[in-house]
């Protein structure tokens, strides 16, 4: 009697319970995956090959949608934009990001509290930043518009102004996210070994010698990266621009984000603008690919 | 004593569940609310703006005394059409009562979303109402073209008309000493006169930002000229002889005379341009007009005066009311549509007049003491003719599409005409795409 009640103690505490915890355990967490990943997906997927239509049933067009993203002008335009907007700003933050961990590289009194500082950007939120931007910008009582008054000149326009829209909408981009560039550089230059540019030095390099030969060839694998995740960050950029410009003056500013967030909830188009999301995902999976490919690359050379 | 107190891995799933179980029942018996107990709970969802500034300060507290518990959510105006329509569609049932921009009535309606106030009890057939107001919260419309797909159903009340904004125009009394100006060239003569005087620094100012702005602003001048949106049939006519020449007269002269950065200038920073005593003449809603006789609010107290818009061929301004609607997944639908009863009832409705807002019953224009100088000119203006925009669900886009070109042209001061016909052929192709041809 014992020794039965023994064996199913031990059936239902070990061999059975072993099999089934781990599924029991992952459970949770695949339901949760499935409920917030898979499911929208697919459902967006569906989505972007049907058409809603105010007072007419569902209707499923194939692939009607995609291909009318290609005649969409405002489509044209606002991928235009986006494009413009992530090559200027993701260059001049890698540029900025690396110049600043170069200087940070070397330790002075006070680089502490330096590299903090420089940080500060990118941990605040970034529709704070745009409003903040908003009031430097702004022609009427704007900070810039203020300062010119001050020396005797006009209202400065940036935001009624297409060019200038775009620039101070870049500047904005390149403030909050250099940061970060300049975070992930330091933390590779830090890393980098200390050996070979001894043996540069010894041998009477010259910094710049130094940065071509050494510094720069040694970094790349790591600015790749830096690059490839401010590059698919960039082009999900909304909120500043949502607050700042609202895509205005005209279009000079409506990013991609902008024009599927309107289509989408503005314009309740509902499967046309998921047709688009869906095609800038696969457009931002295939720069992450070609970046991944460029890295192996990089690596076996 | 030891080994009751080992963790083992059943004792974990247990407990996991029992806290699962706890918290589930918890959740779903919940604890009465405090707000829930004081009244018939009645969650407003409103977009912020000056003209519910009486609403809020008088109305609300009124409210209460009647018995209703209410809860008042603002949003910003450029996220509340879909943040509610997500609400309304998904039913997920945040508000009992959407304060609407009208023109997003066709869209709601469209969508089916809303309820059947007049199967509710609300008599939209009242003679008291003011009936272009009252004709908004009908879809399909009762009058005009329809949209595909409605030509054939029943006009159904769902939405009642909540505050009755509409624009009229602001001027400065010791630049335009003679009343209101009655054309717009004498808005820019006398303006610029008032400029010479060293009075003010700008004849006129205006919103410029692309989309709902400039197309707000640019509207009543375009109605002036006599230009009209579209035909029956949903073609695109804006861009007539008379609709060009508004267009021009509007990124032309109007520019000219207007702050330097007025293409960026939407609500805030032309109310500050006329509250602050820069400009002197201003088309607007009811919001910032509220605020001319409050010294902490305006730098020009008592030198703000108020008039019907200036006219071309017509003095014709936009409506752009307050619309109430009840989603159909309200969770209290009954106290929702009880408090519209109450709040257009004679009584409430002269409560609104006296403060200061714009009523929406014909009896309420009529108080003896309204609580604004603005009431009546408002009355004024609706007799005179006040439009409201095209009923068709599609409003949005179709604003997007024109406020975009108009902004091109207001950046370059020129080719307001080109404008609008760059924008009619987007209209109608966007529309042959939707289906209405």
């Amino acid at each position: 009697m014992q020794s039965g009640m023994q064996a199913r103690k031990y059936r239902l505490q070990g061999a059975g319970l072993d099999l089934a915890l781990p599924y029991l355990m992952l459970a949770p967490g695949l339901l949760i995956v499935l409920g917030v990943l898979i499911y929208p997906l697919w459902d967006g997927l569906r989505a972007s090959t049907r058409a809603y239509r105010y007072g007419s049933p569902i209707s499923n067009v194939g692939l009607q949608n995609y291909l009318h993203l290609w005649s969409d002008a405002q489509f044209l335009n606002s991928l235009w934009v986006t494009v413009k907007f992530v090559a200027l700003s993701v260059s001049f933050e890698a540029v900025l990001g690396f110049a600043l961990a170069l200087f940070c590289l070397h330790e002075f009194r006070g680089i502490r509290l330096l590299r903090t500082v420089l940080i500060i950007p990118m941990v605040v939120t970034p529709v704070v930043v745009a409003i903040v931007f908003r009031l430097i910008y702004a022609s009427d009582a704007g900070m810039l518009t203020a300062l010119s008054a001050a020396m005797g000149g006009g209202a400065v326009q940036i935001l009624g102004n297409p060019l200038n829209a775009f620039i101070g909408l870049v500047v904005l981009d390149v403030w909050e996210w250099t940061p970060l560039m300049f975070l992930i550089l330091l933390a590779g230059l830090q890393s980098l070994p200390h050996e070979p540019f001894e043996a540069a030095r010894v041998d009477g390099a010259g910094a710049w010698r130094v940065f071509a030969d050494l510094t720069f060839p040694m970094m790349r694998p790591v600015l790749a990266v830096a690059i490839v995740l401010r590059t698919i960050d960039a082009f999900g950029t909304f909120d500043q621009v949502f607050v700042l410009t609202r895509g205005g003056p005209g279009e000079a500013t409506r990013l991609i984000s902008i024009y599927g967030y309107d289509t989408a909830f503005k314009f309740q188009q509902t499967g046309y603008a998921a047709a688009l999301f869906v095609t800038i995902g696969l457009v931002v999976l295939a720069l992450a690919f070609s970046a991944i490919r460029l890295l192996r690359r990089i690596d076996a050379s | 004593m030891m080994h009751s107190s080992r963790l083992t891995r059943r004792s974990v799933i247990k407990g996991g569940l029992g806290l699962a179980l706890a918290s589930t029942a918890l959740t779903t018996l919940g604890l009465p609310m405090p707000a829930r107990a004081a009244g018939k709970k009645v969650i407003i969802g409103a977009f912020a703006d000056g003209g519910l500034t009486p609403f809020k300060q008088k109305i609300i507290p009124l409210a209460k005394e009647k018995g209703f518990d209410i809860e008042f959510l603002e949003d910003e105006y450029g996220v509340t059409l879909e943040k509610w329509f997500a609400d309304a569609q998904s039913g997920a049932g945040q508000y009992d009562l959407y304060l609407l921009d009208d023109p997003w009535v066709p869209q709601f309606g469209a969508a089916n979303v809303l309820e059947d106030l007049g199967a509710g009890g609300i008599d939209g057939a009242d003679k008291d109402w003011i009936g272009s107001m009252i004709d908004m919260g009908y879809w399909p419309p009762q009058q005009g073209p329809r949209v595909k797909g409605f030509e054939n159903a029943k006009p159904t009340l769902i939405c009642v008309p909540f505050v009755g904004d509409l624009q009229t125009l602001t001027y400065r009394n010791d630049v335009f000493t003679g009343g209101a100006p009655k054309t717009w060239d004498e808005v820019i003569a006398k303006g610029k006169e008032g400029v010479a005087a060293g009075k003010i620094k700008y004849p006129v100012v205006f919103r410029g930002v692309s989309g709902n702005p400039i197309v707000t602003s640019w509207y009543p001048i375009f109605l002036s000229f006599g230009g009209a949106f579209f035909d029956d049939k949903w073609n695109p006519i804006f861009n007539s002889a008379e609709g060009k020449a508004s267009a021009d007269f509007f990124v032309g002269t109007m520019k000219q005379n207007a702050p330097s950065g007025v293409v960026e200038f939407d609500s805030d920073q032309e109310g500050a341009a006329i509250l602050g005593g820069d400009a002197g003449a201003i088309i607007q809603y009811s919001g910032n007009a509220l605020k001319a006789d409050d010294p902490a609010q305006t730098k020009v107290a008592g030198k703000l005066d108020f008039g019907v818009v200036p006219k071309q061929e017509k003095a014709i301004a936009q409506m752009g009311i307050f619309i109430a609607g009840v989603p159909k997944s309200a969770p209290n639908k009954a106290n929702s549509i009880e408090f519209l009863k109450w709040y257009v009832s004679a009584e409430a409705q002269a409560k609104l007049s006296e403060a200061g807002s714009i009523p929406v019953k014909r009896s309420a224009f009529g108080i003896a003491k309204p609580g604004n100088r603005l009431i009546p000119v408002a009355l004024q203006q609706l007799d005179a003719g006040a439009l409201p925009r095209p009923r068709t669900p599609d409003w949005a886009k179709v604003e997007e599409l024109l406020g975009i070109e108009l902004n091109k042209a207001l950046q370059a001061g020129s080719g307001g005409g080109a404008a609008l016909d760059t924008a009619a052929k987007q209209v109608k192709d966007y529309l042959t795409t939707a289906g209405y041809y």
